[in-house]
């Protein structure tokens, strides 16, 4: 270095206040190491020019001087020339801006790149406005930059100075405020902090005061929800600010505060709704997020689309009367938020009534929402009516009659009971030939006797001799036989319908007093709902007056004049049932002789004043001889009626329904119940073709068929299928594979298969039906799992890692009580010798000695071997959470803006993955398992199944029984995902085979499970799942003759009825809370193995 | 109504037990002859069913029935027996995990002179003749087996070990087992061999008149409520495939009726004797609730 610049560059510097030139001094020393000459004259000089910008830029000289050494440290030569220029530049405008600069820049250069160097320069410099003031927010800038750039990608920086300038037009001292805010609050933001940004940005061209608060608010608003969530919350925040929200902090505060109380799942689709409202009106968003609260108080998830929806079709009419409603401030609002708080929705209570179903019954009732009857197509076609088709009970999906909840379900619970009692009380057990209980004579025996005579003379006249198609196929049913006796199937029906429901509800009534209250109050509405019997048509009166009569009304009733004598036979008739006795064969009788009666009434209207009102309530015990008489009597005036007028009746019409009694179909339920049984036992006796079904299908009075519903053939041939269907039935005329239903194609065909792949084992299966083996039925490959991550293992340990000591400690403890000596018994091997000895000196000392004076040792040495199945069926991949229900293409929104909303939902659904499943489960309990299972030093196996087919049973290694534990087997467990079915009987004789080679004097079988054993043809004739439970049982049970102990745990919370079956006298346990299941396994492994 | 008495107890050496008046029991079967004739027989019985249907009840019958040409309550001053009369004692023990051979057996106890032999329930009851009733017994240790086993074949014997000493079994001796083949919990099983030294009578629940006149008789409810409860009883039991372990057993019906014949109202007392009682989880009781409120007013 020359002394020669050097002193020309002091003497430059010489002319400035001399803190100028001592600031040269001190850092030259520091940069003559770092610089070459050439270079440390050019920083010299530089230093010059920035002191001779402007009168005060000396300063900004010193400041230069002074930090140039720590620049100079993270900076290459050209790149720190340019930061100096940037400098020099900056002083030009005002030398307190580069004082800051300079101040900031030891600590910036270090977190940015060179390049963006000038950028941020700029950026300073952009808030100057040559005014004292933005000269101050421009130094502050560059003050609170290091922070902000320590924290916030450039980009981010960028646009908050540019959110600064934007404000600092508005006014300084808030742009000031902000800044020092926006360093303390963005860095600690996530990804939402460009959502944030953007959404300020947006506030200060309309309500730039909001800012502020926006910046005071966020940092604690947005730690209430969801991380995933904040960006689209400020997004919508942003679009309201653009459209002149006053209050966007409130919104922030109340919005977020609302989301909090929100689980995370559901949050995305408040958002969505949130998102629709601000398309219909940006307005009503605010008060809506507000709401939600005291909202979601009163209903649930589901019911706020109900009410969301109504809210937005008010918006779209009366903007302030949408708004009103969304603020809960209108009278509309209130009541609907009211009946909806009320209402029962069949999914929250299904549980308990199926078990009060099953109870009540005694066999196993599914309870289902009506949809799904109607889905099925067999002929049930009315949503709202309870029905059932002799295993299931079908109720409406919601009950909102009452305004109270508890109400509500009581009269689920009438319905449901009307239902079971069908079961119960056995409507659909009749039989032809069973005798009534009440009745005396068997009519129907007679009619049909009569009838058949008859028909056998019109034959021989007709000389026809072809079978009558339809007379076969009604006989195929009992019921069907029954009416098939009757000339008008339908009034014959409609009465047994009306008889067999006041049969019933009488007996109900008797056996279950408690709910005679409520069924009473619905019997009154029912009551109320009824049409007047003087306006209809005589059979439809005298029918009508039965059905009011069922209902407990039986004062005051209007009867035809003509035809008092028989109204109070028709009572008499109904009376006889009102007893405990009466079965389903009275109620046949019963609508027989009703059905004389009525049918030769004429259906003719009558006059007002043909009418009279009368009390049934006792009309004294039906005789058969009254009946007789009033029979004849009837014929004779049915005679005279033809001779005179020509008998001008109305066609007969059906009553309306009686709504809480439902649909009942027991022509429908005994057809399906036969056609399963049939089919059970095929090949005996004729089985019913298609033909004959429609035919069948066509005549009984139980379907509906209109012809708005289109074609009547067309639809009679597809319940028929669907009928034959849900029977298990396969269609004659359907190709294999076709359609829906249990598994119709099976392979029972086809013979003994062969293993030619290395590592495929071929295992026998038991066919239940045969008693006996099918040999060489089923192939097992046996398949190393690939190999995933590390990650989910080591991830499930850290998250259960208290969980995991405990358990740990379980175990450890399992094995020193193995050796120990446990010492102070009252019994065991040896006398324990310090305790003998206290006893015998306090029998010298005359006080009473402890009798606890031996000791034994347990010599139980623990050997134990231990395989674990896992269930990787289809099924593991259910999600645990209560999981929105499924949307498909069917409830696709039309309005354009509802539709991406729901698409967005829809595409969400698909990748995102924030449930769990029962197979993530199953995983981490694993995870602990091994991890356990290490501890104590048990031999283990871990393997999965599934498969599809009976050639094709895989069975998956996760750990070999006699593979040790590694690294491998860590990423193994990545790789357990749900696949197909679950043969479980093959994958159980596998693992036997595994077991059985090991030495170990226990062994243990311990399979997890999600459900029943099913897969492909796993069942005899596709249909009995019982085959399926019946073959692993057996594989079992062998497990158990190979001294293995097999043990079952199911997360199937209905699994009792199978398991029972399927593990017979061999220990299982049903799993009701699936969260267990990782703390429970070990647990009963350990009891297991004690 | 518990007046303030002095407080009355009897207290009897284990054999010396006896059912002395007649309990109530209500026969279902043909379980009473089954009974006398492998008690005549000296062939051990199995009682199998679930809980509180009437196991123990029916043992307490069967040991006064056989036991009745004497059946006068004895003093302490034990009154020497008359000719030709028997007696049967009951001497009942309900088995446990920690049950072992020599709580059975008996053992030595220390007294100021050293050790002293004292004999546990079983060797009484074999050397008294009692019927040696053994409520639970997969839950005893296995030890006790190779008690049962010398006892229930042929040889009719108890070996003590400790004393060195086998005792032959009086010749109104008999075993008598109880054991649930209900409980889902139960790790545990009955070895073959074991099982295979009994006859296995088998008890459920009774038919539903049946029941009620038990409950009724038991309980001293109305008849209507007596029915009511045996209507519930054979309702619950239909959940028993449904996640209950147990239906209701006749015995929690006879509590509810002893509730509703003090005057709690019906409602209640099949509430706190049988819903909560039968289970914890909550989906469960609240079925079981509706068809109580389905049965009872």
């Amino acid at each position: 270095m020359t002394s020669n610049s050097n002193n020309d560059i002091e003497s430059s510097l010489s002319q400035f206040p001399p803190a100028v030139l001592e600031a040269f001094q001190e850092a030259s020393e520091a940069m003559d190491s770092a610089f070459t000459e050439e270079e440390f004259n050019l920083w010299a000089k530089e230093g010059v020019s920035i002191a001779g910008q402007t009168v005060r830029s000396w300063e900004s000289a010193v400041e230069y001087y002074k930090v140039g050494s720590h620049v100079a440290r993270a900076l290459a030569f050209p790149s720190f020339m340019q930061w100096a220029r940037c400098g020099t530049y900056l002083a030009q405008d005002s030398p307190a801006l580069a004082v800051a600069f300079f101040k900031a820049s030891p600590l910036i250069v270090g977190n940015l790149r060179p390049q963006y160097i000038p950028r941020w320069a700029g950026l300073g410099r952009s808030l100057y406005k040559g005014t004292w003031k933005s000269s101050t927010l421009s130094a502050k800038f560059f003050e609170v930059s290091p922070d902000l750039i320590r924290s916030l990608p450039f980009w981010d920086v960028e646009v908050f100075a540019s959110l600064i300038e934007s404000l600092s037009y508005k006014s300084y001292d808030v742009s000031m405020e902000c800044l020092v805010l926006g360093r303390d609050v963005l860095p600690a933001m996530g990804r939402e902090r460009e959502a944030f940004l953007s959404m300020c940005r947006a506030l200060t061209d309309s309500n730039w005061r909001e800012v502020k608060t926006c910046l005071e608010l966020a940092p604690r608003a947005l730690q209430q929800i969801d991380e995933g969530q904040t960006g689209r919350f400020l997004k919508l925040g942003e679009r309201l600010a653009k459209t002149g929200l006053r209050e966007t902090a409130k919104f922030l505060a109340d919005g977020t505060s609302t989301l909090a109380q929100i689980p995370q799942t559901s949050q995305t689709h408040i958002l969505d709704l949130a998102e629709g409202l601000l398309a219909t009106s940006p307005d009503a968003v605010a008060p809506f997020l507000k709401s939600l609260d005291i909202v979601l108080n009163r209903i649930t998830m589901n019911q706020l689309d109900t009410w969301y929806q109504h809210g937005v079709e008010m918006l779209k009419e009366n903007p302030d009367s949408g708004i009103a409603f969304f603020k809960i401030e209108s009278t509309t609002s209130e009541s609907m938020l009211e009946t909806l708080s009320s209402s029962l929705e069949l999914e929250r209570v299904k549980g308990v009534v199926k078990l009060y179903c099953s109870a009540l019954s005694g066999s196993t009732i599914d309870v289902l929402d009506t949809q799904e009857l109607v889905n099925k197509n067999i002929g049930w076609v009315d949503e709202d009516t309870a029905s059932t088709d002799g295993t299931k009970v079908f109720l409406p999906p919601i009950v909102d009659h009452y305004p109270r909840k508890d109400e509500n379900f009581a009269w689920f619970k009438v319905v449901a009971t009307h239902q079971v009692g069908h079961l119960e009380f056995g409507s659909f057990n009749f039989s032809f030939e069973k005798p009534a209980a009440c009745f005396e004579e068997q009519r129907r025996s007679e009619l049909e006797l009569n009838q058949s005579e008859r028909q056998a003379a019109l034959l021989r006249e007709m000389g026809d001799d072809a079978p009558d198609i339809s007379d076969q196929a009604h006989a195929y049913t009992d019921i069907g036989r029954f009416l098939n006796l009757f000339e008008d199937r339908k009034l014959a029906f409609d009465l047994f319908t009306v008889l067999e429901d006041c049969r019933l509800d009488y007996r109900i009534k008797m056996e279950y007093p408690g709910i005679r209250t409520a069924s009473e109050r619905v019997q009154i509405e029912a009551r109320s709902g009824r049409p007047e019997i003087q306006q209809l048509p005589l059979q439809q009166a005298l029918v009508e007056l039965l059905i009011q009569m069922s209902l407990e009304q039986f004062t005051d009733l209007m009867v035809p004049t003509e035809y008092k004598d028989e109204s109070v036979m028709l009572s008499q008739i109904l009376h006889t049932l009102r007893d405990v006795r009466a079965n389903v064969e009275d109620t046949t009788e019963a609508a027989l002789r009703a059905y004389e009666i009525i049918h030769r009434i004429e259906n003719k209207e009558e006059e007002e004043d043909q009418w009279q009102p009368e009390d049934l309530d006792d009309p004294g015990d039906f005789s058969e001889e009254q009946y007789e008489s009033m029979l004849d009597k009837l014929n004779a005036g049915q005679q005279d009626g033809e001779d005179g007028e020509g008998g001008e009746g109305n066609p007969y019409e059906s009553p309306e329904p009686v709504d809480y009694r439902g649909d009942f179909k027991p022509e429908m339920v005994q057809l399906l119940t036969k056609l399963q049984s049939d089919k059970g036992e095929s090949g005996e006796g004729e089985a019913l073709s298609q033909e004959q079904l429609e035919q069948m299908l066509e005549d009984s009075a139980e379907l509906e068929l209109d012809a708005e519903q289109g074609d009547i053939s067309n639809s009679t041939s597809m319940f028929a299928q669907n009928i034959m269907k849900e029977a298990g039935v396969p269609p004659p005329d359907s190709e294999s594979g076709e359609g829906y239903g249990p598994l119709l194609h099976d392979d029972d065909q086809g013979g003994e298969l062969e293993a030619r792949e290395p590592k495929a084992y071929l295992y026998d299966e038991w066919d239940f039906r045969a008693d006996d083996y099918k040999p060489r039925w089923c192939i097992v490959k046996e398949k190393v799992l690939d190999e995933g991550e590390s990650v989910f293992y080591n991830e499930s340990i850290k998250n259960f890692s208290s969980l995991l000591n405990h358990v740990k400690r379980q175990f450890e403890l399992i094995m020193p009580e193995t050796f120990r000596k446990t010492y102070r018994l009252v019994d065991g091997e040896d006398i324990d010798l310090n305790a003998a000895i206290e006893a015998w000196a306090d029998v010298r000392m005359n006080v009473p000695p402890d009798e606890k004076i031996y000791w034994r040792r347990n010599k139980i040495e623990r050997d134990v071997s231990v395989v674990f199945l896992l269930d990787m069926s289809a099924s593991t991949a259910e999600a645990i959470d209560e999981g929105r229900n499924t949307v498909d293409d069917r409830d696709a929104p039309d309005d354009p803006v509802e539709y991406m909303v729901w698409l967005r939902r829809r595409r969400e659904g698909l990748v995102r993955r924030h449930y769990k499943r029962i197979i993530d489960l199953e995983k981490e309990s694993t995870t602990l398992l091994i991890q356990a299972l290490e501890s104590i030093g048990d031999t283990y196996g871990i393997y999965g199944f599934s498969g599809y087919g009976r050639e094709n049973v895989e069975f998956y290694v996760i750990k070999d029984i006699e593979e040790s534990f590694n690294e491998k087997i860590k990423r193994r467990i990545d790789k357990i995902t749900p696949l197909h079915a679950t043969r479980m009987g093959s994958a159980v004789r596998h693992a036997i085979t595994k077991l059985e080679n090991q030495p170990s004097t226990r062994k243990i079988l311990f399979l997890i499970s999600d459900g029943r054993p099913q897969d492909r043809g796993y069942s005899r004739e596709g249909v009995e799942k019982e085959y399926a439970v019946h073959d692993t049982h057996m594989a079992l049970q062998e497990a158990k003759r190979k001294d293995i102990t097999p043990f079952c745990l199911t997360v199937d919370k209905s699994g009792h009825d199978y398991l029972k079956q399927m593990c017979g006298d061999m220990s299982y346990e049903v799993l009701d809370d699936i969260w267990a299941l990782p703390e429970r396994l070990p647990m009963l492994y350990r009891k297991l193995t004690m | 109504m518990v007046e303030a008495t002095e407080p009355q107890y009897n207290e009897y050496a284990i054999e010396e037990f006896l059912v002395r008046s007649e309990p109530y029991y209500r026969p279902v079967g043909d379980e009473m002859e089954l009974f006398t004739a492998a008690y005549e027989q000296h062939i051990p019985v199995l009682l199998k069913g679930p809980t509180g249907c009437g196991k123990t009840r029916f043992v307490e019958y069967m040991a006064w029935k056989l036991g009745r040409p004497l059946t006068v309550a004895k003093d302490s001053t034990a009154q020497p027996l008359n000719e030709g009369e028997v007696r049967v004692p009951l001497v009942t023990i309900a088995c446990h995990e920690d049950l072992t051979a020599s709580d059975l057996v008996g053992r030595y106890l220390l007294d100021a002179n050293g050790t002293r032999w004292i004999d546990g329930p079983m060797t009484r009851a074999v050397k008294t003749g009692a019927i040696l009733y053994l409520d639970e017994v997969v839950e005893a240790r296995k030890d006790t087996t190779v008690l049962i086993h010398p006892l229930t074949d042929h040889r009719r014997i108890l070996p003590i070990e400790k004393t060195g000493s086998i005792v032959e079994a009086d010749d109104r001796f008999l075993l008598c087992i109880s054991y649930n083949p209900h409980y889902q919990s139960a790790l545990k099983d009955l070895k073959h061999s074991t099982r295979q030294r009994f006859i296995s009578v088998e008890f459920d629940y009774p038919p539903a008149d049946v029941e009620a006149e038990i409950v009724q008789n038991e309980s001293g409810c109305t008849s209507d409520q007596a029915e009511a409860l045996a209507k519930l009883g054979e309702k619950v039991r239909n959940l028993r495939e449904h996640g209950l372990q147990e239906g209701a057993s006749t015995r929690l019906l006879i509590y509810a009726g002893r509730l509703m014949s003090q005057g709690i109202k019906p409602r209640r007392a099949c509430q706190v004797a049988i819903v909560w009682t039968l289970t914890d989880e909550a989906e469960l009781q609240r079925s079981v609730e509706e068809v109580v409120t389905s049965i009872f007013e």
